[in-house]
């Protein structure tokens, strides 16, 4: 445990490895963020806790930690949804969020409506609309799902079509929350393989990722590993994920003395 | 910290999954028992949590009494029924049916609206032989058109209600004999001859057996009520299995689209029906997951009491509603953020009608405007 605070003292404190100044080369910056709430007694409990966090441009980054560490609340701060009691958010624009459960995001009956449904607030001409749907489906891999029923897709498939949905709407962030919690193995390299696709095509697309699968770091450009409302660690994904085995090692060895 | 326990979940993921496979149900079921054999076996000295033996119930022997078993014991019947509800294969309310696609999938959800409609009005009012007619028709197309698995489920189902139905008419809808209320005098008051019986061996009271009896208007009310609901229920879910909700919505929204002019809010009535209805599969898979949570327990109902049963029935109704409310929240902010504001005049929805009803929209004009559809 001590071991990890000295690491977060020096992480959030030092910029990253990157020094030229933030609001150009970095499509997502947080400073100093901290997030509090009142619970229904009537105390303060601070779910983030000084968090800073630098994502570059044009790249995938995974946010990693255990559950309740407060991923989801960073990623809604940084998404807008929250507003954090203290800090700074940058975030280019637009952005767009995925959530965790397909099931909350794909609202409308057909893939094609769907995928549209966030184009319903720009006043666009049919033509428009249908281009812009057909090139999101095509870059998470879905260019023939174009007029199927939503409730015949799985999961993975729904949570492509979530992506598209977000591609759509032609965002330079995409805040991606626990995607493949809910997916079998197939679907889940199915999914990272369609945000890697769409970044590669886009070039200009940056995403943070959410997970606390392990084995999905090595599709990243880069990582950030969160414990307890605080960011402990970022770097290059193996790094971290050396950093992160040698956690579970010690917690191994604590359990069995 | 916790990420060494999350790579067994890596392993099986289908854990992790929102909606449980139908086969997890047996494998954790399975899981569980050898957990709480092998939790027995290592812990023996564990004092049972409750003695629920009632004193006077017990001989000297600490043996239970014969007549305590005669006692419908409700423990079983809770875990009967959470059993049942956690292995539900399909929601109980007839759902879409993708695969096989059979004709009746093709047909056009307009259509199979107006078909449902006749279907509830026609048997209302017409003679027995047709009633009996569109019955038979109804059975013979549930079976020639549906999965033999899934017309016989459903007409078994249908069958037994509307089985009970007519039995309880038949013998109650003239239950009670008119001893009292004969209104025309015995022969022998008024001296006339009596009244000839029908040649045609016309009776009014068909069957009697004992104190129960079944007339001509019982067996008619039956009849017409069992044919009724057959044919109701039998033809909705007949539709409701063929047909996706959307389609039936985008059906309904092109018999509204005159009422437009009239003033109704069909673009809301229609958008909130659709949101409904992505919500109806969250609602019952809600319902199977909480009733697994609590079955993978392993709660020994037997030695619970009744009030601790009900408590435990409470605890999941209450839990099935905070997560269908945290579920609404969730999709409320996904809207949010993909710029919906509430407001369905705004929001344009595109590609709703022509790809749901899977034909093209009567209401199509060339000019390309028109050609965006606003719902
Ligand atoms: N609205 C809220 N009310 C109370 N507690 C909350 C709320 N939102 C989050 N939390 C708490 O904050 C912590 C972090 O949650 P979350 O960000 O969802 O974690 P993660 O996504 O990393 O699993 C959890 O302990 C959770 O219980
Ligand atoms: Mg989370």
């Amino acid at each position: 445990m001590n071991y990890s605070t000295l690491l977060r003292a020096s992480a959030a404190v030092l910029p990253p490895h990157f020094s030229q100044s933030p609001s150009e080369n970095y499509a997502i910056t947080g400073r100093n963020l901290s997030f509090c709430i009142t619970t229904k007694q009537g105390e303060r409990f601070s779910i983030l806790r000084n968090c800073s966090i630098w994502i570059p441009s044009g790249q995938l980054w995974m946010l990693l930690g255990p559950n309740g560490c407060g991923k989801s609340t960073l990623l809604k701060v940084l998404a807008g949804l929250l507003n954090p009691t203290d800090g700074s958010v940058y975030v280019k624009k637009p952005k767009s969020f995925v959530f965790q459960n397909p099931d909350h995001q794909v609202v409308m009956p057909t893939v094609e409506a769907d995928v549209a449904f966030g184009l319903g607030k720009y006043d666009l001409s049919r033509e428009e609309v249908k281009y812009r749907v057909t090139k999101a489906l095509d870059a998470v891999g879905m260019p023939e799902y174009l007029h199927r029923p939503v409730q015949t897709l799985s999961g993975g498939q729904k949570q492509r079509v979530a992506i598209a949905g977000a591609l759509a709407e032609a965002c330079k962030v995409l805040l991606l929350d626990e995607l493949t919690t809910f997916l079998d193995e197939n679907d889940q390299l199915g999914v990272i393989r369609a945000v890697k696709n769409s970044l590669a095509s886009t070039g200009d697309v940056t995403a943070l990722w959410v997970t606390h699968r392990l084995e999905e770091l090595e599709h990243a450009d880069g990582a950030v590993y969160m414990e307890d409302g605080k960011v402990v660690m970022e770097g290059d994904p193996s790094t971290i994920f050396k950093f992160i085995k040698d956690q579970q090692a010690s917690y191994m060895d604590q359990i069995n003395c | 910290m916790y990420l060494g326990f999350l790579n067994f979940f890596n392993a099986s993921p289908h854990f992790l999954r929102g909606q449980c496979p139908e086969y997890l149900s047996d494998e954790l079921q399975l899981c569980n028992g050898l957990l709480s054999c092998s939790l027995r076996k290592s812990i023996p000295s564990l004092p049972p949590l409750r003695t629920p033996e009632i004193q006077c119930a017990v001989d000297s022997e600490g043996k239970r009494r014969g007549w305590k078993k005669w006692i419908p014991n409700i423990a079983f019947g809770a875990d009967k029924v959470l059993r049942s509800i956690a292995g539900a294969t399909s929601s109980p309310i007839c759902q879409f049916i993708p695969s096989p696609t059979t004709f009746l999938h093709s047909v056009d959800p307009r259509i199979k609206l107006v078909w449902l409609l006749a279907f509830i009005l026609l048997p209302a009012r017409s003679h027995f032989y047709m009633r009996f007619g569109i019955v038979l028709y109804l059975a013979l197309l549930s079976v020639w058109a549906l999965p033999t698995n899934v017309w016989m489920d459903q007409l078994g189902r249908v069958i037994l209600l509307s089985g009970i139905l007519f039995i309880i008419l038949a013998l109650s809808a003239d239950g009670a004999p008119p001893t009292v209320s004969i209104r025309t005098p015995p022969p022998a008051i008024t001296g006339l001859p009596n009244i000839p019986s029908s040649f045609h061996g016309y009776k009014y009271l068909i069957l009697k057996l004992g104190p129960l009896q079944i007339t001509r208007k019982g067996l008619s009310v039956a009849s017409t009520s069992a044919c009724l609901t057959f044919t109701i229920f039998q033809s909705a879910s007949l539709c409701l299995t063929t047909t996706t909700p959307e389609q039936l919505a985008s059906a309904l929204r092109w018999f509204m689209l005159p009422l437009k002019h009239i003033g109704v809010p069909v673009a809301e009535i229609i958008l909130t029906l659709l949101l409904s209805l992505r919500f109806i599969n969250l609602v019952f898979d809600e319902i199977r997951n909480v009733a697994l949570g609590i079955l993978s327990r392993r709660i020994n109902w037997e030695q619970l009491t009744t009030m601790e049963t009900i408590d435990v029935f409470i605890q999941y109704v209450r839990r099935i509603f905070s997560n269908i409310f945290s579920h609404a929240e969730q999709i409320a902010q996904a809207m949010i953020v993909r710029g919906f504001r509430g407001d369905s005049k705004n929001h344009k929805i595109h590609f709703l009608s022509d790809s749901a009803v899977g034909v093209p929209d009567i209401d199509k004009k060339p000019n390309p405007d028109s050609l965006v559809q606003y719902i």
